[in-house]
């Protein structure tokens, strides 16, 4: 596994990284399936980063999207045999999963938020755009990617989840559609209505774009 | 659709496509046409294309550091503590970095130059010389050493300068050439003179004592400025 690292770390020219890392993905795959553990550890170093971006960015909580992703990488392991490398990189199969899995998510919590929701509406000494995120978090995210946060929370979840894997994810096209499992003309409206409808929250939060 | 019939609703219904360039070349062109004439388009256009490059210039959140392991543990189980061998030699592992080599260089060379100001000979080390009174009087007489080394190369250095600057000086006072010495008065005529500055006794004088200094500095350093002295002179100095 370690020359496997090596080399790609020095494939640096545009365009073959890609490949490159579909077939290391595709490699280690192959070694998880035969059993070995370091195969596997190195698969989830690869892609934790990138999975708890995806959670965070739908749900906008540290400790769900946590959760999340600890959820997305179970059921990754347990179901690891079904994946086919000939319909698409291992990438986006986890994206697939891991959107299935924020889904069902959101369903789930659905009643969660409606009483939430009620709560907010009564007079409380909070900042409401701040509500549910500690300083700390703020801080980190930068102002910009906080407003944008929440912002994006007040999108419906098919709208969000095509707008944070197209322009936060900077998926292509075809990922999405195979990600989320819908044709390429219904990626391409889902992009295009998020973002107006992302730009038209963001002007009532009073946020100017850069 | 012709480049005259696009109207707002297919600017919103493109505007994705125009912003991701998968619109054909006469598509552009209409979304341009429509675009630059309608002033609600216009802003639409500017301000979906600044929240798409703001949102790419969002950077990823950092993973929380026991994110992974919590992850391992889920699917792997509990890391198995290793025994025997394993555990002894475990920490040299971590030696085997850069940053590790790079430590031990470092250290490595400060105890050379310890060593060497102590005075202790690498050739043929002696218990003796880490005596700690012997380690005084090394360093002690090393740092004497330097000292005067260095006081003396400062010393030859502001000779030099002193030599260079008076020699500088010396160069641009007005110099008269041998036809210009004062001849007989022109005209015959006492008193009057052709204009000419001749060499003055007092500047004479200076080129002589400035020829003595540097006669003096050959023989008080011979190997700096012996050289700068014969080369100024034009003669070798003994």
């Amino acid at each position: 596994m370690a020359p496997c690292n090596f080399w790609g770390k020095l494939v640096t020219v545009a365009g073959y990284e890609a490949d490159d890392t579909l077939e290391q993905d595709a490699q280690l795959v192959q070694h998880c399936l035969q059993g070995d553990g370091s195969a596997w550890e190195e698969l989830v170093r690869r892609h934790t980063r990138r999975i708890f971006n995806i959670c965070y960015r739908f749900t906008g909580n540290g400790t769900e999207a946590e959760d999340l992703s600890q959820d997305v990488f179970l059921r990754v392991y347990k179901t690891l045999g079904s994946y086919r490398s000939a319909h698409g990189g291992f990438a986006t199969w986890m994206t697939s999963v891991t959107r299935n899995l924020l889904i069902d998510h959101y369903r789930r919590t659905k009643r969660d938020r409606i009483t939430d929701s009620l709560e907010d509406a009564m007079p409380v000494v909070e900042n409401k755009e701040s509500a549910g995120r500690r300083p700390d978090q703020q801080l980190l995210l930068g102002e910009l990617s906080s407003q944008v946060q929440t912002a994006l929370t007040k999108l419906s979840p098919e709208l969000r989840e095509a707008v944070i894997l197209r322009d936060l994810q900077q998926l292509d096209y075809n990922e999405i559609r195979q990600a989320l499992d819908v044709p390429e003309g219904t990626v391409k409206s889902r992009i295009n209505r998020g973002r107006i409808e992302l730009a038209r929250i963001l002007q009532q939060m009073g946020v100017r774009p850069s | 659709m012709t480049p005259m019939n696009w109207t707002c609703e297919h600017i919103e219904e493109r505007l994705s496509d125009y912003l991701d360039g998968l619109l054909s070349p006469d598509e552009r062109h209409a979304f341009d046409m429509h675009a630059n004439t309608c002033e609600n388009c216009s802003q639409m256009v500017a301000s979906i294309s600044h929240l798409v490059s703001d949102l790419h210039s969002i950077e990823q959140i950092e993973t929380p550091p026991r994110l992974v392991y919590a992850i391992l543990n889920q699917t792997l189980g509990p890391r198995a503590a290793k025994t025997g061998w394993q555990a002894s030699f475990g920490w040299l592992r971590g030696l085997a970095s850069a940053r590790f080599a790079y430590y031990g260089v470092s250290v490595a060379a400060t105890l050379l130059i310890l060593l060497m100001a102590s005075g202790i000979s690498l050739r043929k080390p002696k218990l003796a010389d880490l005596a700690p009174g012997n380690v005084y009087r090394n360093i002690d007489g090393q740092a004497h050493r330097a000292y005067a080394h260095t006081a003396k190369f400062v010393s030859d250095l502001r000779v030099v300068y002193e030599i260079q600057s008076r020699l500088n000086k010396d160069n641009e006072l007005p110099t008269a050439p041998e036809s210009t010495v004062p001849q007989s008065s022109p005209g015959k005529n006492p008193g009057s003179t052709d204009g000419s500055k001749p060499a003055t006794p007092r500047q004479q004088n200076r080129a002589n004592g400035i020829g003595r200094e540097l006669e003096i500095l050959a023989t008080e350093v011979p190997v700096v400025s012996g050289q700068l002295c014969g080369r100024l002179l034009g003669r070798r100095i003994p």
